[in-house]
C-alpha cells in the first residue's frame, strides 16, 4: 500500500525544489531593500532598514503608489460591472451572436501585451488623446475586463437556470431577479474577478509602458530604475507593492469569512 | 370538490424547428381536481407545462383560464405557480426567505409575511424554528416540503408539477406521494401534475391523462385507463398486459394461432374489423381441461419472479409468444419451470381496443 518511505522523501524534496525556485527570488528581493550597502552583494554584510523610511518619505514613491492604486481600482470596479453583464451574455442567456461573442472576447488574452500596448497607443495617438493613467486604465480594461467575465461565467455556468425561472414564475421582474436571484448568486465570482483585476492591473508592465504617457506606475519605476539609477530603494518598492497585494488579499479573505461567519451564525 | 372548467386548452401545438413536440392538444381542467399528465420521457409533456405556466408560448392554439385567453401573458403576470422538478429552492436565502420569496416580491410587509411563512411551515409540517434554515441544511423530503410552501404563499390559482420527486429515494417518494394528495385535499387548490411514473399518478389523481408523441391517448380515472385503455400504447404504459391481434374476417375472429376460445363467442367485432384483445395477467388462471374458460392457451413455464407480495410467471405460447400471469403469493401456481400448463380466462375480463378496418 501507497509509495515507499523513499518514493516519499524524493517526492518531498521535489516539491521544497520547486517551491524554493518560485520563490527564493522573492526573498532576494526582501533581502535586497534591507542592505545597506549601495550595490546588491551576497552575502550582505550590514542590514539597515533606513530605505524603507526613506521610501515613505519619498513624494515620488508615494505618487507612484497613488497612480498604481488609482489605475487598479478603477479598473477593478469597472472590471466587476462589465464582467457581471458580460457573463450574463457570455454563459446564461441564448442569443444569436453568443458564440461569436464567446470567441472574440477571448481574442486580447491571446495578443501579446507589448502588441496590444503598441496598437492601443498607436489609436490614442490616431484620436489625438494625449496618454496618460486615464488611457492606461482602458489599455488595462481591455486586457483584463476579459478575464473578469470568464471568472465571472464560470460561476454563472454552475447555477441552475430555474433558478431564475421560479423567481419569474412567482411573479418577478427582470429587475427584481437580478437583485434577488442573479446578483447574489454571482457575487462570490464578482469579488474574485474583482480582486483578480485589481491584482493584473497592480503587477501590468507592458500595457502601463506603452500607454501612462507621463505618469509612471510602480512596475514601470522599478523596471527604469533597474536600467539607471540603482538603489536599495529598488527592491524596498517592490518589497512594498507585494506587500500591498497581499494585504488586499487577506483583507478580501477576513470579508469573505466574516460574511460566511455571520450567515452560518443567523441560519 | 371538482367544479367548473379552470383551465382550458384548445389546439394547442409547439414546434421547434420541423419537430412538432406538442400537437393540436386540447383538454379542459377542472376546478379543484388533481389532474396528472403522464409520459414516457419525449412524450412532450415538459413541454406542454411551460406553455401553460406561460414559459414558453404555443406556436398555435389557445389557452384560457376562466374564460379569459393567456396564452401570451409571461410567468410573472399568471396567477399560476409550479413547484419545478429540481425544485429552484434559492440556495443563498433561508428556508424562511424561500417561502417568504413571492410576498417580498409582492412588498408585502415582513412581519406578515414571516406570519404566513409560519402558518405554511405549520401546514407542511416542518418545525417553526426551520425559519432560520439554511437549504442546504434540509433533507430531501424537508427541501421538498420548503419547495411546495414557497409555492402555496404565491397563492396561486393552479399550482403545477414538473416531476418534483422524481429524484427521491422510493419510501419517501411513496410517503411524499401520499402527503402531496393530502395537502391537495386540505388546500382545495387545482393541481396539475406531470410525471412519467405511472404508479405516482394513480396514487394521487383523480384524473390522468396519458401522452404519447405530442398528443393525448386517453384522459380518464385511473380506474377506466387501467381496465378500459382505448389503445394499445396506453395498455402497455398502463403495467403489465397480455395482448392478441383480433381479425374480424376470421371466423373465431382471432388471429393470433395459439389463442382458443370457446364456440360462437360473441366478441362484438364486426366483419373486417382489427383489433387487440387484452387481459391483464392477474386475471388468468389455471384450468383442468379445454371448454373451462372463455378462452384458453397451453403455455410453457419459462420463469417465476418474485414481487414481494405478488408472484410474476411467464410462459411461452405455442407460438413462441409470452403470457404473463401474475397471482397473489397465497395463489401461488402448482407447476414449475418447463411444465406446459392450460391456462384460462374469461370474456368479461378482456376489454377490446379496436384499430378499425
Amino acid at each position: 500500500m501507497g509509495a515507499s518511505r523513499s518514493a516519499k522523501l524524493a517526492l518531498y524534496a521535489y516539491g521544497i525544489v520547486v517551491i524554493a525556485f518560485l520563490y527564493l527570488p522573492l526573498v532576494s528581493v526582501g533581502f535586497a531593500s534591507i542592505s545597506r550597502a549601495r550595490y546588491l552583494t551576497f552575502p550582505i554584510k550590514k542590514y539597515a532598514t533606513k530605505w524603507y523610511s526613506s521610501a515613505f518619505a519619498s513624494e515620488t514613491v508615494m505618487e507612484l503608489l497613488a497612480v498604481s492604486l488609482r489605475i487598479a481600482l478603477i479598473v477593478a470596479a469597472i472590471s466587476m460591472v462589465v464582467g457581471f453583464f458580460g457573463a450574463l451574455a457570455f454563459a446564461r442567456y441564448n442569443w444569436k451572436h453568443r458564440s461569436l461573442f464567446q470567441k472574440v472576447i477571448l481574442l486580447p488574452i491571446f495578443f501579446p501585451q507589448a502588441v496590444l500596448g503598441l496598437s492601443l497607443l498607436i489609436w490614442f495617438n490616431a484620436l489625438g488623446i494625449i496618454p496618460d493613467w486615464k488611457t492606461a486604465v482602458v489599455a488595462h480594461l481591455v486586457w483584463i475586463a476579459p478575464i473578469a467575465t470568464l471568472i465571472i461565467a464560470i460561476r454563472a455556468y454552475s447555477f441552475d437556470p430555474a433558478l431564475e425561472e421560479a423567481a419569474r414564475d412567482m411573479g418577478a421582474s427582470t429587475w427584481q431577479i437580478l437583485r434577488e436571484v442573479t446578483l447574489p448568486l454571482l457575487m462570490p465570482g464578482i469579488v474574485s474577478a474583482g480582486l483578480f483585476a485589481f491584482l493584473l492591473s497592480w503587477g501590468n508592465f507592458p500595457l502601463s509602458l506603452f500607454t501612462t504617457g507621463a505618469d509612471s506606475t510602480l512596475p514601470e519605476w522599478l523596471y527604469a530604475k533597474v536600467v539607471s539609477g540603482y538603489t536599495p530603494l529598488v527592491p524596498t518598492v517592490g518589497v512594498l507593492s507585494v506587500a500591498g497585494s497581499l494585504m488586499l488579499i487577506a483583507i478580501a479573505f477576513a470579508i469573505f469569512h466574516a460574511v460566511k461567519f455571520a450567515s452560518a451564525k443567523s441560519a | 370538490m371538482v367544479g367548473s372548467t379552470i383551465l382550458k386548452l384548445d389546439g394547442l401545438s409547439k414546434n421547434f424547428g420541423a419537430f412538432q413536440a406538442l400537437q393540436n392538444i386540447s383538454l379542459e381542467i377542472f376546478e379543484g381536481e388533481f389532474l396528472t399528465i403522464v409520459g414516457p420521457s419525449g412524450s412532450g409533456k415538459t413541454t406542454l407545462i411551460r406553455l401553460l405556466v406561460g414559459m414558453d408560448e404555443p406556436t398555435e392554439g389557445e389557452i384560457r383560464l376562466r374564460g379569459k385567453r393567456i396564452e401570451g401573458t409571461p410567468a410573472n403576470k399568471r396567477p399560476t405557480c409550479m413547484v419545478f422538478q429540481s425544485l429552484a429552492l434559492f440556495p443563498h436565502k433561508t428556508v424562511g426567505q424561500n417561502i417568504e420569496f413571492p410576498l417580498k416580491i409582492r412588498r408585502e410587509p415582513q412581519d406578515r409575511r414571516q406570519e404566513r411563512a409560519n402558518e405554511l411551515l405549520d401546514l407542511l409540517r416542518l418545525p417553526r424554528d426551520y425559519y432560520h434554515k439554511r437549504i442546504a441544511q434540509c433533507s430531501g423530503g424537508e427541501q421538498q416540503r420548503v419547495a411546495l410552501a414557497r409555492a402555496l404563499a404565491f397563492d396561486p390559482e393552479i399550482l403545477f408539477f414538473d416531476e418534483p420527486l422524481s429524484a427521491l429515494d422510493y419510501r419517501l417518494r411513496k410517503a411524499l406521494e401520499k402527503e402531496l394528495k393530502d395537502l391537495h385535499e386540505r388546500t382545495g387548490k387545482t393541481f396539475v401534475y406531470i410525471t412519467h411514473s405511472l404508479e405516482e399518478a394513480m396514487v394521487m389523481s383523480d384524473r390522468i391523462a396519458i401522452m404519447n408523441a405530442g398528443q393525448f391517448e386517453q384522459i380518464a380515472t385511473a380506474d377506466q385507463i387501467y381496465a378500459k385503455p382505448v389503445s394499445k400504447f396506453v395498455a402497455e404504459f398502463m403495467g403489465e398486459v397480455n395482448l392478441f391481434d383480433i381479425d374480424g374476417s376470421e371466423r373465431s375472429g382471432i388471429a393470433a394461432s395459439a389463442l382458443h376460445s370457446r364456440e360462437n363467442l360473441n366478441l362484438g367485432l364486426v366483419d373486417d374489423e382489427f383489433g387487440t384483445l387484452m387481459v391483464r395477467p392477474e386475471f388468468i388462471r389455471q384450468i383442468d381441461g379445454e371448454g373451462n374458460s372463455d378462452f384458453w392457451v397451453f403455455g410453457k413455464l419459462r420463469a417465476e419472479y418474485l414481487l414481494g407480495s405478488r408472484l410474476h410467471y411467464e410462459f411461452e405460447c405455442k407460438d413462441g409468444t409470452t403470457l404473463t400471469v401474475e397471482k397473489l403469493r397465497e395463489d401461488r401456481l402448482s407447476c414449475v419451470a418447463g411444465d406446459e400448463v392450460l391456462l384460462g380466462w374469461d370474456v368479461e375480463n378482456t376489454h377490446l381496443i379496436r384499430s378499425g378496418g
